[in-house]
């Protein structure tokens, strides 16, 4: 792990001088205040933009707090995601296409150093991402809606962030492997279409978003949530490992 | 001097093309060595396999204790890195301690040219600046071993000057191999070429051997008037240009002064006898033709 320090400082300079410190958990936040406040003013939206007929009446749903949050985590898992692979999915596989991997390369660094270090600050933007769309949707949702409880609350954000840890593995794992192209493809399926596994079993990692839900609606079943916690862990550690042996065998596709 | 890089039957394939054929050759500490080729000799490919980049088919590369320094023919680096961001971290990477990095990363940099852009951000920067720091990020370790793959090529005339004038003034603490097709760069600055053509080594040795062996003894002799160039021409087998004669003087030891014996004897005027050296581009076009 020769250099981590070195090659830490040199990636965090790379995120914060591009603002993705900044853009990425500002699209978050966004995300993660649409559902409150869509939902809450949904009928004064509709009588604003559509000609509604007289004498129109809708019933809307009554919300609970755990639905909106849910809601939010929902747009998580579909924009935020694929911000995060479209920003990440190149970090290794784009170094090596454009010549800037080489001169690294050519010196002795340690390629888990090398990688660890792309994790460590991908996750750190991802947690600050995670805070703000959590913080936006609490925020809304308690302001219109009601309480969450704070233990509960914190355990699913928790939950929520183990399970982007996962999703940056992968991204760094398929960028290590493959070219940029090929990786986006890799990890798109494997981030959204495992997450139709989730129909089948509860206790596999794409299930952990809705079972942080699930803790704040104290319908978790303790089991399936340790499983699929545990799973999620074992895969991390798995995508880290697989992604620093391949990092290491695709030297050579570095362009010179 | 110690030997710096040795390479035995060094080869590398692709897929079915061989693009490097058993090479062999030795670089000897504080020398500098061009290795020239037509574009597709192999050039850059050996560099690689040298750098430790590419793998070798086979063959084996054993380099002296000491690290080494490297420059690709298009440098790539980070935009958002200013020129001392950057080789500070090379520096670091490449093992000196944090204290001294950083000093010797403005060392380095001012003695390449660069020392009053250090905080400039590398976007900014023009073909010749990035040419330098790359330049720069291959020494600042101080390494045994310097490969660097054309050097000059993509600059203009004043950045090749500059360049190849920080490039001598390395010569005498490191060892250089370079690539180049630039032979006027290779002639200035060389102990030892070696020619590859389509993979293989096909000549090798210093300037002056390598140009002992394809040297044509090639003599002009200019007289004052054309008339007298064709008098001495019938004396003496030469083709006529004008005022000179062109004449070719196999063994030239043996041979040379029946030249002057026979201006001499015939009292021309002559206004200069001039022994032409093949110039290294001469050389190359006769090593590339050589089937």
């Amino acid at each position: 792990m020769r250099g981590l320090p070195i090659l830490l400082q040199k990636e965090f300079r790379e995120a914060w001088r591009s603002w993705k410190f900044l853009w990425i958990p500002l699209v978050f936040a966004i995300l993660g205040m649409s559902d409150p406040l869509t939902n809450y003013y949904m009928m004064d939206i509709l009588h604003a933009v559509g000609n509604l007929p007289e004498g129109f009446d809708i019933q809307l749903p009554e919300f609970v707090p755990a639905d909106l949050l849910q809601a939010s985590i929902g747009q998580f898992q579909m924009i935020g995601l694929l911000v995060l692979l479209a920003s990440f999915i190149g970090s290794i596989s784009k170094e090596r296409a454009n010549g800037t991997a080489t001169l690294l390369y050519v010196r002795s660094i340690s390629f888990s150093a090398y990688f660890i270090s792309k994790f460590l600050v991908i996750s750190a933007i991802g947690f600050v991402s995670a805070v703000a769309g959590f913080a936006a949707s609490v925020y809304y949702t308690t302001v219109l809606y009601g309480n969450f409880e704070i233990g509960t609350l914190l355990a699913c954000f928790v939950t929520y962030f183990i399970w982007l840890l996962l999703v940056i593995a992968v991204i760094l794992m398929m960028s290590a492997t493959f070219n940029t192209m090929i990786a986006a493809t890799g990890a798109f399926i494997v981030i959204f279409i495992g997450q139709f596994l989730t129909i089948l079993w509860d206790f596999l990692p794409w299930s952990l978003p809705s079972n942080g839900v699930l803790l704040i609606r104290d319908m978790m079943y303790m089991q399936d949530y340790w499983w699929s916690m545990f799973m999620t862990v074992m895969f991390t550690i798995i995508s880290i490992a697989i992604g620093i042996v391949m990092m290491k065998k695709n030297t050579s596709m570095v362009k010179i | 001097m110690t030997i710096v890089l040795e390479v035995k039957g060094l080869t590398k394939q692709f897929a079915d093309k061989v693009v490097v054929h058993p090479l062999e050759f030795t670089l000897k500490s504080n020398t500098s060595t061009a290795l020239i080729g037509p574009n597709g000799a192999g050039k850059t490919t050996t560099l690689s396999m040298l750098t430790g980049l590419l793998k070798p088919t086979a063959g084996a590369i054993q380099i002296a204790k000491g690290d080494i320094g490297f420059l690709p023919q298009y440098p790539q680096f980070y935009p958002w890195l200013s020129a001392l961001e950057f080789t500070e971290m090379a520096a670091k990477l490449s093992g000196l301690p944090t204290k001294t990095a950083k000093l010797e990363a403005q060392k380095t940099l001012e003695f390449v040219g660069l020392g009053d852009v250090l905080h400039k951000k590398i976007a900014t920067f023009s073909g010749g600046m990035k040419q330098r720091l790359g330049i720069s990020q291959a020494i600042v370790h101080k390494p045994k071993l310097l490969l660097l793959d054309e050097p000059v090529s993509a600059l203009d005339p004043i950045g090749r000057r500059e360049v190849m004038n920080v490039l001598k003034d390395l010569q005498q603490e490191t060892t250089i191999l370079y690539s180049t097709h630039i032979l006027n760069d290779a002639e200035e600055m060389t102990d030892q070429l070696l020619f590859l053509r389509d993979g293989q080594l096909v000549e090798q040795g210093t300037l002056s051997e390598v140009r002992q062996r394809f040297d044509e003894p090639n003599y002009i002799v200019e007289f004052y008037s054309a008339k007298e160039a064709q008098l001495f021409a019938s004396h003496f087998i030469g083709e006529v240009r004008g005022c000179s004669v062109y004449i070719t003087i196999q063994d030239e030891r043996p041979n040379m002064n029946e030249l002057f014996e026979c201006l001499n004897n015939n009292s021309f005027q002559v206004r200069k006898v001039e022994r032409q050296t093949a110039s290294l581009e001469e050389i190359f076009m006769k090593v590339v033709d050589r089937a």
